[in-house]
């Protein structure tokens, strides 16, 4: 057992981002006098290739058996970190990251001194808190080589195809009786001319006949349980119930297009929708002689703060249909600002300005108002209102959440954003994966997008989905329960009861009813080590002692 | 995002993980003020961790709080990871109110010393059996019903939990003043500041569990003693 702690402390600059607010210096300096510390150090970066390999070289030449990093969060670079004190030669979990960017140089950009002293603290807690870490081993277990796709649109269409190309089987539920989604009731694609229709029947005739894919449609998602490698699936097929284990899970649900009811007297004939004038030009030849848009109706407001994205371009899009099928008839676009982003997309705007589309400047504190037969809208430029004749409205509505995107967050444990779609692990660095892993995201399930970035987010999450796959064993971080006192374990099955992922169990052995830990399934929560009233159980790397000592780190010196 | 320099955050993986114990614990290091801050309901990303919090941090606030600790000093708050604002005015409304309250003892009309044997006296309740069940199936009650399929309401469980947690403490404060040396229930009444005949029915319910014996009669007034035991069997 004893042998003697030696700690390594770094401290980083992070350029200017902690350095420009905290004095580094006198931080290094404090934490030499730390209990434990051998060795301190201050890098520029301390993630930069030099910061790594100085880590890796003082584990070796100075012996050190702790490493400790005052930097930026846990949640990018914690892995790295205990990825360099692995090639070190050092066991990754006796390392411990001190967070004084986002928790100080951050947030007291005004208080240099007292940040400073704060990060002091953290630093000396998370030294107080390595002394105690011990070494921990990764799980390993099988993973199910098997996918699960949840949504047949365009980008679950061609997610699934992705991963079954790749030789991996996939099951892929929707809930209508076809694929295809949104696309199917829309005319022609923005920017190609692609009829929407043909797109996916060509994209859902190879799911139907691809060897790896299992399709399911009319089907209901029940229920989801498990964790990467290890999911079990309940779903309902017209009343049929069926389970299923799988590996992977690719969320392609897509969103809803907003219905304005009671917005510029909607009324779904002569007032409609983009959608529904998509369905007017599938239906037959266009009647009407002027047509007026309206833009960011139920967008951009105090309800929906967002932009919608693909609505500037459907309104382009479909200006230049009617141009183009019934060339005397006029088109008003009233917009508040038009997201003509990227090369087609300009090339579109202008190219309906060229066949005569009127484009006029609304602001929203003056809406435009629908009365018979004329839009009246303040005109920006005139300072006055002006009439436009009407015998056609359309109303450009964001696309909003899906319906089922409550149910299956919660199905799933994922994420929603403040709008009610489905929020990435990281907004820059896994914009494709959930923050649970082993689940990815694409389409508009995120967020609206065009068919082109659906479908370029669908790859990718197929992509990052076969990482998993392609391992066959996976290793678990070993962050979870241990009964670290069988002794003191009585069998009474509370923390059993508590256990929200159905980590533990009872087993009669030599010594009676004990809890036993199933390690692969616990996701190391704690709920059973802070249940337990004989502190049987305990999480490797926040034990009570760890965390204990932290707090105790804090107080004992500014008491 | 600019918030107080006051607070050291101590990261979990989730507020599951938060032993009551270790609320009392902190206090009886000196800290002023704890927040404990978890997910969402509905949105705890390990699934009811922080149903489990709530109620650990309730329960941990109302027996602090029968031992004299101002209440205020334990919140338990809900933020997501992507309500940097949120968090933010939690933050700065906590430090305030503590400011309000001022340091530990402060309010309490307490010295540091006397408030920190109370503290341990919440503390060992805390740690007890009894309390951690009432805890461990508080949420599960809650939604389901006990074993006879009767749910109850939040407020009726809190309101059993006030009568448990007040008779652990007083239950756990003789024991440990017996610790002291025996006493009399008079002598245990006053120092624990309930009344008489309240001490006295604590004191025969522990003679009952045979944990608690009688040291001699002095006078006409018995006094009591812990029963010393045989350490548990290993
Ligand atoms: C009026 C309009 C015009 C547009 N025009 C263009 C254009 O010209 N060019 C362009 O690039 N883009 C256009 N778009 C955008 C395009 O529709 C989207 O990019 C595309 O639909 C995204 O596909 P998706 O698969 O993500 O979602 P969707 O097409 O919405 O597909 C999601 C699928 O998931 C299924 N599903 C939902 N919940 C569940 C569940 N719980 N279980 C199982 N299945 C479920 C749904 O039934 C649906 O089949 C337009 C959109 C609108 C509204
Ligand atoms: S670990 Fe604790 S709570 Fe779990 S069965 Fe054993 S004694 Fe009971
Ligand atoms: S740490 Fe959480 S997931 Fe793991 S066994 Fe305990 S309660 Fe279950």
């Amino acid at each position: 057992m004893a042998e003697e702690i030696r700690i390594g402390v770094f401290v980083c600059n992070c350029g200017s981002n902690i350095a420009g607010y905290l004095d580094v210096k006198s931080l290094a300096e404090y934490a030499k006098s730390l209990p434990n510390v051998v060795l301190v150090k201050e890098n520029l970066y301390t993630c930069s290739e030099n910061g790594i390999n100085e880590i890796k070289a003082a584990i070796k030449e100075q012996g050190l058996n702790r490493v400790v990093v005052a930097s930026c969060t846990p949640r990018t670079h914690e892995p790295l970190f205990r990825g360099t004190c692995a090639e070190g030669g050092l066991n990754p979990y006796l390392f411990e990251m001190v967070n004084i960017r986002d928790q100080c140089s951050w947030v007291h950009m005004q208080e240099k001194e007292k940040g400073t002293g704060k990060a002091r603290d953290l630093i000396r807690m998370g030294v107080a808190k390595a002394a105690l870490l011990e070494p921990q081993e990764p799980i390993e277990s099988e993973m199910d080589p098997r996918a699960l796709v949840i949504g047949g649109g365009i980008a679950g269409m061609t997610a699934a195809l992705a991963l079954g190309n790749r030789g991996y089987e996939v099951t892929l539920i929707e809930k209508a009786d076809q694929l295809g989604g949104l696309l199917l009731k829309l005319d022609k694609l923005a920017p190609s001319g692609a009829d929407g229709c043909e797109t996916v029947r060509k994209q859902a005739d190879l799911v139907s006949r691809h060897p790896n894919i299992h399709l399911m449609t009319s089907t209901h998602l029940d229920e989801v349980n498990g964790y990467i490698g290890h999911f079990q699936v309940s779903a309902t097929t017209n009343g049929a119930k069926t389970q299923f284990g799988i590996g992977v899970i690719v969320v392609a649900t897509g969103a809803n297009v907003f219905r304005p009811a009671g917005l510029y007297g909607y009324d779904g004939s002569k007032v409609i929708t983009q959608l529904e004038l998509e369905e007017v030009f599938k239906s037959g030849p266009f009647a009407a002689k002027n047509v007026v848009m309206i833009q960011c109706v139920g967008a951009r407001n105090d309800e929906r703060k967002y932009c919608s994205r693909i609505c500037c371009m459907v309104a382009i899009k479909n200006a230049i249909e009617i141009k183009e099928k019934s060339p005397e008839t006029g088109v008003r676009v009233l917009y508040r600002d038009i997201q003509a982003y990227g090369t087609e997309n300009e090339a579109l705007f202008q190219h309906a300005r060229e066949l005569g589309v009127i484009f006029i400047k609304y602001d929203p504190a003056r809406p435009p108002k629908v009365e018979e037969g004329k839009v009246v809208v303040h005109h920006e430029l005139l300072g006055r209102e002006i009439d436009l004749d009407q015998d056609l409205v359309v109303l450009s509505t964001p696309l909003v959440a899906g319906d089922d995107n409550e149910a299956i967050s919660k199905l799933l444990r994922v994420s929603l954003d403040a709008n009610k779609f489905f929020l990435e692990g990281h907004v820059k660095l896994k914009p494709l994966d959930f923050a649970t892993d082993g689940i990815y995201l694409c389409g508009n399930a995120h967020y609206p997008a065009s068919v082109r970035e659906a479908v370029s987010q669908a790859l990718g999450a197929a992509a990052r989905a076969s990482i998993p796959l392609s391992k066959g064993v996976m290793s678990v971080e070993p962050i979870v329960s241990t009964l670290v006192d069988e002794d003191a374990c009585r069998g009474c099955g509370l923390c059993v009861a508590l256990c929200p992922y159905g980590a533990l169990e009872i087993v009669r052995g030599e010594k009676g009813r004990k809890v036993k830990v199933i390690p692969v399934a616990c996701k190391g929560c704690g709920v059973c080590a802070a249940t337990c009233y004989h502190h049987a159980l305990s999480v490797n790397s926040y034990s009570d002692a760890q965390i204990g000592e932290q707090i105790r780190a804090y107080l004992e010196e500014s008491a | 995002m600019q918030y107080t320099t006051d607070v050291r955050i101590i990261r979990l993986m989730c507020t599951g993980r938060v032993d009551p114990t270790m609320v009392a614990e902190a206090f009886m290091e000196g800290a002023d003020g704890i927040m404990v801050v978890g997910c969402h309901f509905g949105d705890c990303h390990y699934i009811s961790g922080n149903y489990q919090a709530k109620v650990k941090i309730g329960l941990a606030s109302k027996a602090l709080g029968y031992v004299g600790l101002n209440t205020g000093r334990v919140v338990f708050n809900q933020c997501s990871s992507a309500e940097g604002d949120r968090f933010v005015s939690q933050v700065t409304a906590f430090h305030d109110s503590i400011c309000a309250i001022g340091p530990l003892g402060s309010a309490e009309n307490l010295s540091l010393p006397a408030l920190k044997d109370r503290v341990d006296t919440a503390r060992t309740a805390l740690a007890s059996e009894k309390l951690r069940w009432v805890v461990g199936k508080f949420t599960e009650f809650e939604k389901s019903g006990n074993k006879y399929g009767e749910k109850f309401t939040a407020h009726e469980m809190w309101r059993t939990l006030d009568t448990i947690v007040i008779d652990e403490i007083a239950t756990h404060g003789i024991l440990k003043e017996m610790g002291k040396g025996a006493a009399s229930v008079v002598e245990l009444a006053r120092r624990l500041e309930i009344a008489p005949p309240e001490a006295l029915k604590y004191v025969l319910a522990l003679q009952r569990r045979g944990l608690v014996g009688l040291a001699g009669v002095d006078g006409s007034t018995p006094s009591y003693k812990i029963v010393e035991r045989p350490a548990r069997a290993a």
